[in-house]
C-alpha cells in the first residue's frame, strides 16, 4: 500500500471510529474529532518509519512505542495529546476492526469451524501458562528478596 | 480500499453492534462478557456468502486487506494509555518485572500443546502470547489475519475477550488454595495486559485476602502497566521467535518431517 492510499485508509477507518465512539461511548462527535485524528497522525508516521527505516521493526511496535512517548508527563504537548486521545474510547476502536474481520473471516470459515475448538482448548493453556508462569517467578524473586 | 459497498456494509455493522451495546452475564463468581465488537464480529461473518450474502468474494478479500491498516488506530490508543503511567512504571520493583518474563510461559506450555491437538501454523499466532490488541496487531501485520497464524491469535483474542474475566477469575482462587505460591505474587501475575482479567483476578485474591486487598490491588495495577509496555517488544524479540523455534522442534518429533510454511489444521 502507497502513502496515498494509506492515508485514504486512516481516514475511513477514523471515520468509522467515530461513529462506535459516539455510538459506544456517548461522547459528541465534535470532541471525539481531535483525538481521532491525532491517533490517525501516529498510527501514519509508525506505518511509514516501518516502511522507510532501516532494521525491519514492525509498524505496530513503531506506533504503540510513538503513541506512548507523546503522552509521557513532561513530553511536550502531552498534556493537549491526552486530553484529547481520552475522548476516544479504546473498546470503540474494536469495533470495526472486528467488524472488517468479520467479513475478512467469511472466506476462510471453513477452516475457522475445522480448528475452533482447538484453538479454545489451547486458548486455555496459555492463559494458565502465562498466569502460573509469571507467578511462580514473582515467588521466587520476592522469596530471594525477603520481601515475603 | 475503494469498495464502497464494503464500508457501506461495515457503518451498518457497527452501528447495529453499538446499539445492542455491552452485556454481561453473571456465572457464580465471574462473569461473561459479550462486547459490541463481537457482535461486530458476528454480524460481519454473517453477510458473507455462506449466510445472507451480503458481502460477496471482493468484499471479503478487500476487508481482508484493510485489517491491519485498522489495527494501527488501536495500537496508537494502546500507546498513548501507557504513555501516562510510564513514570509509575519505571519505579517498579525488580519482583515485578522479572515476572514479566512469565509471559513466556505460554509458548512453553502452549506450543507442544497446539502441536499435540493438530494445530499447524495456527500454533504460531495463538501459543506467543496471551493474545491481547498488540499481539493480535503484529500477527495482523506479519501474516494476515486471514492467514492460519492470524486465526490463531484471532481465536485466542476472542476466547479472552469474551471469557477471560470469568477464567482469570477462577484461576486465581484456585491457584491461591491450591498452590504454595504468595498472594502477592499471584497478585502480580495476574497483570496480563489485559485490565479486565487483572481486575477479575484481583477481585477473586482480594475476597480470599481481605487485609491485603490494598497491596495486591497496587501489584496487580502495576503488572498489568508492565505488561501493556513490554507485551508488544516481548512478543517480537523474544515470543514469535521462540514460538517458531520450538513449533519446528515439536512437529519434527510428531511428525517426523519439517513443517512447510502456511500449513493449516
Amino acid at each position: 500500500m502507497n502513502v496515498k492510499d494509506t492515508v485514504i485508509v486512516l481516514g475511513i477507518v477514523s471515520l468509522m471510529s467515530l461513529f462506535s465512539n459516539v455510538l459506544g461511548t456517548k461522547a459528541n462527535i465534535v470532541e471525539s474529532i481531535p483525538g481521532l485524528l491525532i491517533l490517525a497522525a501516529i498510527a501514519l508516521i509508525g506505518m511509514m518509519a516501518s516502511k522507510y527505516l532501516p532494521g525491519g521493526i514492525p509498524a505496530a511496535a513503531y506506533v504503540v512505542t510513538i503513541g506512548c512517548i507523546m503522552t509521557i508527563p513532561g513530553f511536550p504537548g502531552s498534556d493537549i495529546v491526552n486530553l484529547y486521545v481520552k475522548k476516544v474510547g479504546f473498546l470503540a476502536l474494536c469495533t470495526p476492526i472486528l467488524a472488517y474481520a468479520g467479513v475478512a473471516i467469511g472466506k476462510d470459515l471453513d477452516a475457522f469451524a475445522k480448528s475452533g475448538w482447538r484453538i479454545c482448548l489451547l486458548a486455555i493453556v496459555v492463559f494458565v501458562g502465562t498466569y502460573i508462569a509469571s507467578a511462580i517467578i514473582a515467588q521466587a524473586i520476592l522469596k530471594y528478596l525477603g520481601q515475603i | 480500499m475503494k469498495n464502497i459497498k464494503l464500508h457501506a456494509i461495515i457503518l451498518a455493522l457497527i452501528i447495529v453492534a453499538e446499539l445492542i451495546g455491552t452485556h454481561t452475564i453473571t456465572i457464580g463468581i465471574g462473569r461473561i462478557v459479550l462486547l459490541p465488537m463481537l457482535f461486530a464480529l458476528l454480524l460481519g461473518i454473517l453477510t458473507t456468502p455462506k449466510f445472507l450474502n451480503l458481502s460477496s468474494q471482493k468484499e471479503m478479500v478487500d476487508a481482508s486487506s484493510l485489517i491491519s491498516v485498522t489495527l494501527m488506530l488501536l495500537m496508537a490508543r494502546y500507546g498513548t494509555l501507557v504513555g501516562p503511567t510510564l513514570p509509575k512504571i519505571l519505579a517498579a520493583s525488580p519482583a515485578l518485572i522479572l515476572q514479566e518474563f512469565g509471559n513466556l510461559g505460554t509458548v512453553l506450555l502452549g506450543v507442544p500443546f497446539a502441536v499435540y491437538l493438530g494445530l499447524k501454523r495456527e500454533t504460531i499466532g495463538a501459543a506467543h502470547s496471551i493474545a491481547r490488541e498488540p499481539n493480535v496487531a503484529l500477527i495482523g501485520e506479519k501474516f494476515g489475519l486471514d492467514s492460519s497464524e492470524g486465526r490463531g491469535v484471532m481465536g485466542v483474542y476472542i476466547a479472552g475477550t469474551v471469557f477471560g474475566t470469568i477464567f482469570f477469575g477462577i484461576m486465581a482462587s484456585v491457584a491461591a488454595s491450591t498452590l504454595p505460591i504468595h498472594p502477592y505474587a499471584l497478585a502480580m501475575a495476574a497483570g496480563v495486559g489485559s485490565a479486565s482479567m487483572m481486575s477479575a483476578a484481583l477481585g477473586s485474591l482480594v475476597a480470599m485476602y481481605p487485609d491485603m486487598a490494598d497491596q495486591l490491588a497496587a501489584f496487580g495495577a502495576a503488572s498489568n502497566m508492565l505488561s501493556g509496555l513490554d507485551g508488544l517488544y516481548m512478543s517480537v524479540w523474544l515470543g514469535l521467535p521462540m514460538t517458531e523455534w520450538l513449533y519446528k522442534k515439536f512437529y519434527k518429533i510428531k511428525y517426523g518431517v519439517e513443517p512447510k510454511e502456511g500449513e493449516e489444521a
